[in-house]
């Protein structure tokens, strides 16, 4: 159920750079394991507080994420989605690699921020660290909010959302905005990361990376339309997983679960192929 | 095909078989560069696969990998000793034919999707595939996997790795074979018209639906077969070899490589298998590791600067030759004059044979009729119960001014869109319904306000597309260049020739046509909507961007199309004189609503006309 | 040409541009002194977005400089030409529909904001005086608003910033006529204030009322340029087409702003001509202002007269123009060949 709540912070960064700036960035959840390894390493090798690294994983990730729109996806002006898809796995290849090289593959453990087994709701073990992820995604979703509506670069970012030329005609600066949204879609994704990673146990290169595609499949579950829609999707998918484990999971032949989450992401897109929340878009009027 | 591509592919097809056994037996390049090698040929089959997909269809899919080793996975378990232990050929036939199988189930639903949503579709089933059907038990017991042995033919076995590599070269160019004869038929031509814009396709009589799917189960089949070099070559598979991660590099491939392009898919795919083998050649183990930074680093480079790959790199470099040297000429005040002064007949096309027979309507009933049609975006009604009828040997107008809801209204006529409300018949038949290639086929053809024209095509090429409905042969024929479309491809050329020489257009022959100037575009456009005597010809603003004297010279053309080639014609303008000179009637439309109707130089004079219409500033 | 003595405020030579090797623009230039409206007339396809797009930054033009206010500003993004001065109203309006009122005047003001958010207070107060209807949906979302609404929001937005110039792109497209003459006051109100304007419009006769200067795009060259008062009718007609219906309502629009011009019924087939009395040039665009009481009392007596004359040559001229159509004569235009 937590992981329902992960899976729509990862999904608000999945439609947040995808409206913002018509790309999905698939190194988007990796940039995220950067700094979980960050975090593991000054806390663990140099002994600062947990919120410490975690405030130094975020940033990092930030800066990896605008750094890499601002050097690689910039120049890309007249490429079609595909091309800059492929920039972005390119750049997961290479944190992959880069994780490979410097940390070996061997998974480590990062403390949680509170320990303790948690409270029992309901025949599932609410842990601390759960409770702190649906806390962090509500205060994520509406700090977001506040800052896109209520300041002027925020404002900008939402504009450029719904008609990026007619922005820069207002003089929005479309560089910045768009450096902003992969910098903050970079930084989300490392939040998910030390959020889920005292649950899942251990983490290793790669690990995140499986997450942000739920994540993703929760966003175009949910319309790739808004920031409510990822929400939406992220729990949605979420129960589906948890659900499917359920009904499915004694059953011989392996996978089962993987093929069923499947079969209902593809029946939702068949049925409602703008996604969940599609039916509150109007269709483009022609001449 | 003609006979010096067979002499030629022969020529290969000796050398490929050839040259590699004797390389072996001599003692040069061992086991290890033919394996990896063959491996890279196999890659190169599998992005061909990919390529037809997503270079010629323009459809994304990430379920490549998986659909390889369903190809891989069937050639194992029937080839195996310890299973059926079929001979090679059954297993690579086997290969080709469940992947293209599954391919097609996938395909069915999948494909109602676009863009990220089939990306995501195609994604969840690679994963699905991985997870659970690969692992199968009955499949790869467990995690165990399968293995696979090397090719028996006959008592020959190609054990060593040159003799096997020769084997899958010669495969490689049997794919190599089929996907040339694709693109130079119908398929490929529809594949690309697919991608530049599907309601364009529709109106030439593509089913586009049907066509998606081809292209994916075709893709699926090369892919299965690949699947099956791969495996060989390997000889042992299991869950891991085909995961998502091997699709993710497919898509590289094909991306770096250059969507649609052969030899540049292929060279992406040896340079991947390549560049690796020879860093550890040369450097050993020392490089652990910087290896794939090096070459990630290296793939987010080349794809930042040549978003088009390779291909497009190459291309463009050519391209911008040519272009830099229109720009210095305009610069220098010479400007690149392909100002139109005239627009040249068009030519008179018999009635290609082929063409599905064609009703009539009943004497005196409209041949394209139009009643109470409403179309509704949203809250806003963009057409209001509009009633259009257009009687044979007529030229009937439709003006109004813009968003009105003329185009909307010409959309639900020839089917790029299906009205919310009222019927739609054509010569004498309900298409109310009828898809937009089901009209096409049946005699309406249909221009475009932004030029109705595949753009990356050329001219010969769009005239051949827009010849799609007589194209008579099936998907082998043209996949194995035999039987009837070897003929027929001779018969759509040759009357495409003749439609270039009537236009006087042969120097830009093979030019794409985002190349060619508005006028010029309008002019091809036009011609390919008459090529295959459409019973009604429908233009959306034929005269946008050409000068006053073109004009006058369309108006004349506009007059032999009725006089001349027999057509009906409804034409939507914003060029009031030359409606009035041509039209013999005329409907007026205004806020999606039809607003006057009849003669035209009656109807334009008419009050609410000139009112709505002309915007006339109401004195103060 | 122009006659006129102070420095232009924007001045485009020679623009050519295009995409890929297909050349659009083939050697375009134009002026605009400040508080002048030149207006831009052609057919679709004759290149009048690509050229706004090339002022406005959106497209790189191919060779060719634009001037504004004496910078060089042909390389400069368009988020640094809104910055320096430069407004604009884009074709189809294009306010941000899922933003308010409020929200979609604050992007306007972004530039001016980030030198000076104090007075946005003000400036915005003063957009709502001159916009009513927006003061009364400040709180609406903007895709929710009518298109004169809309359009009124989208030349709101532009002038927030308060710019010297605003490039308006086809303001009148898909609007009702009762909303284009509301329109038309907007627009005109907006040159009082002092702000140049360059006008792309499809719509004549709706461009003739407001322009000082006007220019005809053909095929991506400016095949006529001049001031509004010496616009010869049938220049008008050869180079845009316009026929014998337009003729009647452009040419009633073009009188009235040649004071000393009416409308009369000439050639033998119907054709109604702009006749010129001997006539004073039309007074400078900066005495505009001064001028304009004694151009309307005496364009609305040049339109009543025009009216008169025209009602009368109507029956006429449909008379000999249908019976010409009749006897299949080729189509008699004033349009000259070239």
């Amino acid at each position: 159920m937590a992981a329902g709540a992960i899976y729509g912070l990862f999904a608000i960064g999945v439609v947040l750079v995808y409206r913002g700036t018509g790309a999905i960035n698939f190194a988007q959840g990796e940039i995220g394991t950067l700094g979980l390894f960050l975090a593991w390493w000054s806390v663990t090798e140099q002994g600062l507080p947990w919120i410490v690294g975690a405030i130094l994983a975020i940033a990092f990730a930030a800066v990896v994420g605008a750094g890499f729109e601002r050097f690689a996806i910039r120049p890309m002006v007249n490429a079609n989605r595909v091309a800059i898809a492929v920039a972005t796995i390119g750049f997961l290849s290479l944190i992959l690699a880069f994780e490979a090289k410097f940390f070996s593959p061997s998974p480590r453990v990062l403390p949680p921020p509170i320990e303790g087994v948690g409270v029992e709701i309901a025949g599932y073990f609410v842990s601390p660290t759960m409770w702190l992820s649906f806390a962090v995604v509500v205060a994520v979703s509406l700090g977001l909010g506040v800052v896109l509506r209520k300041t002027d670069f925020g404002l900008g970012v939402l504009a450029a959302a719904q008609d990026p030329a007619g922005a820069r005609l207002m003089g929005v600066p479309f560089n910045r905005v768009s450096m902003f949204v992969w910098g903050t879609a970079a930084a989300i994704s490392a939040l998910g990361a030390l959020l889920i990673a005292p649950t899942l146990g251990a983490f290793a290169p790669g690990f995140v990376s499986l997450l942000f595609l739920k994540g993703l499949a929760a966003a175009v579950v949910g319309g790739l339309g808004s920031m409510s829609g990822a929400i939406v999707g992220g729990i949605a998918v979420g129960i589906i997983e948890v659900w499917v484990k359920d009904i499915f999971g004694g059953v011989t032949l392996p996978g089962v679960d993987v093929l069923v989450v499947f079969g209902v992401i593809l029946l939702v897109l068949i049925l409602r192929p703008g996604g969940l929340l599609a039916g509150l878009k109007v269709r483009e009027a022609g001449a | 095909m003609t006979d010096t591509r067979w002499k030629r592919y022969l020529i290969v097809l000796i050398a490929f078989a050839a040259i590699p056994p004797v390389l072996t037996r001599m003692g040069f390049l061992g086991d290890f560069w033919f394996e990896t090698l063959a491996k890279g040929v196999a890659l190169a089959a599998m992005g061909l696969a990919l390529n037809v997909v997503m270079g010629y269809a323009g459809q994304i899919s990430l379920g490549h990998a998986a659909l390889a080793g369903v190809g891989a996975f069937a050639s194992g378990v029937l080839t195996a000793p310890d299973r059926f232990g079929l001979p090679f050929f059954l297993g690579a036939l086997a290969a080709m034919t469940f992947a293209a199988g599954i391919a097609f189930l996938i395909g069915l639903p999948a494909l109602r999707l676009k863009g990220v949503y089939l990306a995501v579709a195609t994604m969840g089933f690679a994963f699905a595939m991985q997870e659970s059907l690969f692992r199968a038990p009955f499949i790869s017991r467990g995690s165990a996997g399968v293995e696979l042995p090397r090719p028996l033919i006959g008592t020959f076995e190609f054990l060593r790795a040159g003799d096997y590599f020769a084997l899958v070269l010669v495969l490689l160019l049997l794919v190599w074979v089929l996907d040339t004869n694709l693109t130079r038929s119908k398929l490929g031509r529809a594949f690309q018209a697919i991608r530049s814009d599907e309601t364009i396709a529709a109106s030439f009589g593509v089913d586009v639906t049907r066509y998606k799917l081809l292209a994916f189960t075709i893709s699926g089949a090369i892919a299965g077969l690949a699947g099956a070099m791969y495996g060989h070559t390997v000889q042992f598979i299991n869950a891991e070899t085909f995961d998502f991660d091997q699709t993710i590099i497919l898509v590289i491939i094909v991306v770096l490589g250059g969507l649609g392009s052969r030899v540049g898919v292929t060279s992406a795919a040896a340079f991947y298998v390549l560049f690796p083998a020879i860093l550890v050649k040369l450097f050993g183990n020392k490089l652990l590791g910087w290896d794939f930074i090096i070459g990630a680093a290296l793939l987010i480079y080349t794809i930042s600067k040549h978003p088009g790959g390779l291909a497009e790199a190459v291309r463009h470099a050519r391209e911008k030759k040519a272009a830099r040297a229109v720009r210095d000429a305009a610069a220098g005040g010479a400007t690149h004059d392909d100002t139109l002064a005239d627009v040249p007949a068009m030519p008179d096309m018999p009635r290609p044979a082929g063409l599905p027979e064609r009703t009539t309507e009943a004497t005196g009933t409209a041949l394209l009729s139009a009643r109470d049609v409403t179309v509704s975006f949203g809250g806003l009604r963009a057409v209001d119960d509009v009633s259009i009828d257009v009687h044979r040997g007529r030229i009937v107008g439709l003006i109004g001014p813009n968003g009105a809801g003329k185009t909307t209204m010409f959309n639900a006529m020839s089917g790029a869109l299906t009205p919310d409300g009222g019927r739609v018949s054509l010569l004498g038949r309900d298409v109310s319904n009828a898809p937009a290639h089901v009209r096409a086929a049946l005699g309406l053809g249909r221009s475009f306000q932004m030029i109705g024209l595949a753009r990356d095509l050329s001219v010969t090429e769009n005239l051949l597309l827009a010849q799609h409905m007589v194209a008579a042969y099936g998907t082998a024929s043209a996949l194995l260049g035999l039987g009837k479309a070897p003929r027929i491809e001779r018969e759509l050329r040759t009357r495409a020739r003749e439609a270039i020489a009537a236009l006087g257009f042969e120097r830009y022959a093979d030019t794409p046509v985002k190349n060619l100037s508005h006028g010029q575009q309008r002019i091809v456009e036009i011609a390919c909507v008459l090529v295959t005597a459409p019973e009604i010809v429908m233009l959306d603003e034929p005269s946008a961007g050409m000068a006053p004297a073109a004009v006058e010279a369309l108006a004349q053309r506009l007059h032999d199309m009725r006089d001349q080639l027999g057509r009906t014609l409804l034409v939507i303008e914003h060029n009031i004189p030359l409606v009035l000179d041509v039209c013999d009637e005329l409907y007026v439309m205004n806020s999606g609503q039809l607003l006057a109707h009849g003669d035209p130089d009656e109807v334009v004079k008419r009050d609410e006309v000139v009112g709505a219409y002309l915007g006339e500033m109401v004195p103060a | 040409m122009t006659g006129n003595g102070s420095r232009p405020l924007l001045e485009a030579r020679d623009l050519t541009a295009g995409f890929g090797s297909h050349q659009v623009l083939h050697g375009v230039s134009i002026r605009v002194a400040p508080g002048e409206i030149a207006g831009v007339f052609g057919l679709n396809g004759a290149g009048k977005s690509v050229m706004m797009k090339v002022l406005a930054g959106m497209v790189p033009a191919w060779s060719g400089t634009v001037t504004f206010d004496g910078r060089d500003v042909t390389m400069l993004s368009p988020e640094k030409r809104v910055a320096a001065g430069i407004g604009n109203v884009p074709q189809g309006r294009q306010v941000f529909p899922a933003l308010t009122v409020d929200e979609n005047l604050r992007i306007g003001a972004y530039t001016s904001r980030r030198r000076d958010k104090h007075s946005y207070g003000t400036r915005l107060a003063r957009i709502y005086e001159q916009f009513p209807i927006l003061g009364q949906r400040r709180g609406q979302l903007a895709g929710s608003l009518s298109g004169g609404e809309q359009a009124a929001l989208a030349v709101g937005r532009a002038l927030i910033n308060a710019p010297k110039l605003i490039l308006v792109d086809e303001p009148s497209a898909g609007l009702a006529p009762k909303i284009v003459h509301e329109l038309g006051d907007i627009l005109r109100q907006v040159v009082e204030a002092g702000v140049a304007m360059i006008l792309v419009e499809q719509n004549v006769t709706f461009g003739l009322t407001l322009v000082d200067r006007a220019h005809i795009l053909q095929t991506g060259r400016i095949v006529h340029e001049g001031p509004v008062g010496e616009l010869d009718h049938g220049t008008l007609a050869t180079q845009l087409g316009i026929g014998r219906m337009l003729t009647r309502t452009t040419a009633t629009a073009l009188a009235g702003r040649q004071d000393d011009a009416e409308v009369v019924a000439e050639t033998p087939d119907g054709e109604l001509r702009v006749k010129r009395t001997p006539a004073k040039k039309k007074p400078a665009a900066r005495k505009r202002a001064a001028a304009k009481k004694t151009v309307s009392r005496k364009t609305t007596a040049t339109r009543a007269t025009a009216r008169k004359t025209t009602t009368a040559k109507k029956t006429t001229a449909r008379a000999r123009a249908t019976k010409a159509s009749r006897n299949g004569a080729p189509p008699r235009s004033t349009r000259k060949k070239t």
